[in-house]
């Protein structure tokens, strides 16, 4: 019992790592755009489904695949912002809320009608690796390393590049940035942009753990969810945080019950977090 | 209002009256059913607005769906508790359940988006705890419920009944529509929406105010989970608890108009003749393309038609001839 | 170099600015004045482009600017302070310098330009990776101004850098447009504080409920019995 806990712990930590790379996309574009993504699940699964597309169908080496995959949703991200996010920039909230939302019925349907409903996968065998009486995944690992990479990366691109300086300052002010020379508009599309691609790396890690079926991407919603607003809705290093925090949690009792109840504890989290401290945990009583 | 309410009650009287006679002239069998169908989500989607024009938008309604769904037809199917009680206890625990749910979101001022996420979860909560009694519920799977026709068990052959039934239940909705826009309720629930600020110190007290429409809300749409699963007698989480159900229940009303009495009304007929004209015309190689228009469509109102179809016409009316919404 | 031609803004339907025209002409200092409420800021905001005028007409070195995006009149080398030291609070002050000089025109000048300011601003220099927020309201004010000179504009409009600051720091403030004068800018300045702001105007507008009431140098602005008693207090 004590190593299967042990085992969840750490699936937990290394699962937490591609969540935390999740949250983090969503929580750029709502700190970015202001507008909360609710279809963000759903375009890892379009993403899983791309590079399925292109190495099966198109029979792109693997790490090509996975390339074009990661570029094609960067592309529909800033499609996103084209198409209904510029035309809702002033609209109340929850318009925008609701537009994202049928966005969901529209990107799980499509997948539904272009590739079914079965589950598809693309069968890859990764050895596991054994520490004395624990068994890590090496598909789970290479999955963190990969998402802890990637977020390295963004952290530089957003305090090493004068685009990055630009998305924070348009995030903490837009009027100002404008008052700088800034064009808010292709802000957001950049941030667009690498949110959508950043669901292409997560899709991509994902490869070798899951198959993917259309309505794959729901629970990756609301756990990203969860996360931002565990940490703090914008909050970044909250997101974070709170990532491993959820991985573990839910890690652990989904051994202890079900996955459902596991599922089922995030979201009371999420409830409760929102009633009474929607600041986040790290956030400043607002 | 009053100049133009006999164009309004017209209007009111026609509609009403090609509803009920509709089954007469139907030719068959199926098409009673579409028509019960759009009856139900009506019903359904009528009562979410209640909450909904007056700024809380719940995304969560498939909690009292799920509730009224399920527990009747548990209580049938495993004790053989008469329908007519089993649809009391889940009315009566949807409304416990929104009162709970209802009470600390007011409590901790949640509104707007923030209220709309927070149903949501709630939706995708009741959903998986049905899933996670797979022992009781039958999980993802969904159960059936046992056949036994006669009013007794409230289960019938003839479609008819049916569509008739739940007529009157969408009957009721809209005269209690008509008696909330009469009530001081009402203003109350206008001005809490201009301004909670504003309306607290005018001496209104704005959580009982959202309490009653809630409760109200909820009651009735649990009613309506309880009519799904007495007309369709198959129920599963997917369809009938959930995000899924939740979203596509506040898009009816959306597409036809929440602001309008028969906007929830227009948008279920629009949306299940659409549902089913896609299903059938194209087949099961298709599934899922009238979910892709429909959301397209959906997408389209959101973004330049925001009112909905009856709110925009009836705007569109009153500029051009002074026609009175209704 | 700035010509505003009978210009009127809106805010949905409230008028804020009403036929407004003023000229600043190369390496003037001009200030407007005016009470709360009078359309001030509204008018740089119009200038810069954050509002649209619906009519009249705003030229800059003989172009047409009006209607055009911001980021391309500050482009063009018009830079603002926004009221109340606006700075972006959570960035450090190194960083709040370098957004200033995102236009393309003063990315290439970047760093010498900021070195030449942490040398006017040895403070700014010494918090420079201290997060914006944490600095004192004349430090911020400091930054706000520093910032805008980033951009390479050529005309520096400020809103009210005197609000809310103590006296010692409202003198250090006008000896730096003082300074930013005698090196060239051309400058307009909205104020309050008509006394100060006098001192270092070449030409001045007074605006009331978004019209302009009176204009003049400062002679006739000082000896004007109404703007003597209403805004000198004297
Ligand atoms: N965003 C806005 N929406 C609507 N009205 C506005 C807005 N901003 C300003 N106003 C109105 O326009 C008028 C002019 O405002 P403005 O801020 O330009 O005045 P000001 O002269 O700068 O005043 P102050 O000295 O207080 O800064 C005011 O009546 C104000 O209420
Ligand atoms: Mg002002």
């Amino acid at each position: 019992m004590l190593e299967e806990l042990l085992m969840a712990f750490i699936n937990g930590i290394l699962l937490g790592g591609v969540l935390a790379l999740l949250a983090f996309g969503l929580n750029l574009i709502f700190g970015v755009v202001k507008i909360i993504h609710m279809a963000y699940g759903q375009f890892v699964m379009l993403g899983f489904y791309f590079i399925y597309y292109f190495h099966t169908a198109w029979h792109m080496p693997l790490l090509v695949a996975m390339a074009g995959g990661i570029v094609v949703m960067g592309l529909l991200g800033m499609l996103v912002q084209l198409l209904i996010i510029n035309p809702l920039l002033n609209a109340p909230r929850l318009n925008q809320l609701l537009a994202l939302a049928s966005l969901i019925i529209v990107l799980e349907n499509l997948a539904q009608v272009l590739w079914g409903a079965d589950y598809r996968g693309i069968p890859i065998s990764m050895p596991i690796i054994q520490f004395g009486d624990i068994f890590i995944r090496s598909s789970y690992l290479l999955a963190f390393l990969g998402a802890i990479a990637t977020l390295g990366i963004l952290y530089l691109f957003l305090h090493k590049t004068y685009f990055g300086l630009a998305i924070r300052s348009v995030a903490q002010d837009v009027e100002i940035a404008k008052g700088m020379g800034i064009n808010p508009k292709v802000i957001y599309y950049i941030t667009l942009a690498a949110g959508g691609a950043l669901t292409g790396v997560v899709a991509a890690f994902f490869i070798p753990i899951y198959t993917v079926h259309p309505h794959f991407g729901a629970s990756f919603t609301l756990m990203a969810f969860v996360i931002v607003v565990f940490g703090g809705m914008g909050n970044l290093m909250g997101g974070f945080i709170s990532a491993f925090i959820i991985g573990v949690v839910t890690s652990i009792t989904a051994v202890l019950t079900s996955t459902e109840v596991a599922d089922i504890l995030a979201l009371v989290l999420f409830i409760l977090m929102m009633m009474v401290r929607p600041q986040g945990i790290l956030g400043a009583k607002a | 209002m009053k100049r133009n309410s006999t164009t309004s009650k017209i209007i009111t009287v026609g509609v009403l009256l090609i509803i009920a006679l509709a089954p007469l002239l139907a030719t068959s069998e199926y098409m009673v059913h579409i028509g019960t169908l759009i009856l139900l989500w009506a019903f359904v989607s009528t009562a979410w607005a209640y909450m909904a024009r007056f700024g809380l938008v719940s995304l969560g309604h498939g909690v009292f769906l799920g509730i009224g769904a399920y527990i009747p037809v548990m209580l049938f199917n495993y004790y053989g508790v008469s329908p007519w009680l089993g649809m009391l206890a889940g009315v009566g625990a949807a409304v416990l359940v929104a009162a709970i749910l209802g009470y600390s979101c007011f409590r901790f001022g949640l509104i707007g988006d923030y209220f709309a996420l927070v149903t949501l979860a709630m939706a995708e909560v009741v959903s998986l705890a049905i899933v996670a009694c797979r022992e009781v519920t039958g999980g993802s799977l969904g159960c059936t419920l046992k056949a036994s026709v006669g009013w007794a068990s409230f289960q019938f052959d003839d479609k008819r009944y049916f569509y008739y039934i739940i007529f009157v239940f969408l009957l009721l909705a809209l005269y209690i529509w008509r008696l909330i826009d009469k009530s001081r309720m009402r203003l109350a629930l206008t001005a809490i929406e201009e301004s909670e600020l504003a309306a607290s110190s005018m001496g209104v007290s704005i959580i009982r105010f959202k309490m009653g429409i809630t409760l109200l809300s909820a009651g009735l749409t649990a009613m309506g989970g309880v009519l799904y699963a007495q007309y369709i007698t198959y129920i599963n989480p997917g369809t009938i608890s959930g995000v899924g159900v939740s979203l596509s229940t506040c898009f009816k009303a959306i597409l036809g108009g929440m602001f309008n009495i028969f906007g929830p009304l227009a948008g279920s007929a629009i949306m299940v003749s659409l549902e089913e004209y896609f299903r059938i015309s194209f087949d099961t190689g298709f599934l899922g393309v009238s979910e892709i228009i429909f959301g397209v469509v959906l997408l389209v109102m959101i973004i330049f038609l925001p009112k909905g179809i009856v709110g925009s016409v009836s705007e569109w009316l009153n500029k051009r001839f002074g026609v009175a919404r209704s | 170099m700035l010509t505003v031609d009978a210009i009127d803004t809106y805010y949905g339907e409230f008028q804020a600015l009403e036929g407004v025209s003023l000229k600043v002409e190369k390496g003037q200092t001009v200030i407007v004045v005016g009470p709360n409420g009078a359309g001030k800021s509204t008018l740089l905001k119009t200038i810069l482009g954050l509002q649209k005028a619906r009519t009249g007409s705003i030229k800059f070195q003989g172009e047409e600017i009006s209607g055009l995006a911001p980021h391309k009149v500050v482009e063009r080398g018009i830079s603002m302070v926004p009221e109340g030291g606006r700075v972006f609070p959570d960035l450090s002050v190194q960083d709040n310098l370098r957004v200033g000089s995102y236009n393309p025109v003063a990315r290439p000048n970047a760093q010498r330009q900021m070195e030449q300011i942490f040398s006017l601003f040895p403070i700014l220099s010494d918090r420079k990776r201290q997060a914006a927020g944490s600095l004192s309201g004349g430090e911020r004010q400091m930054l706000a101004i520093a910032r805008s000179l980033m951009s390479c504009p050529q005309l520096i409009m400020l809103d009210e850098p005197s609000l809310g600051l103590a006296p010692l720091v409202v003198n250090m403030v006008f000896d730096f447009i003082q300074q930013m004068k005698k090196e060239g800018y051309a400058i307009l300045l909205v104020e309050q504080n008509a006394n100060k702001a006098l001192k270092v105007a070449d030409y001045a507008y007074l605006v009331e409920s978004g019209k302009l009431v009176y204009e003049g140098d400062r002679d006739s602005f000082d000896k004007n019995p109404y703007i003597k008693t209403a805004y000198l207090g004297l």
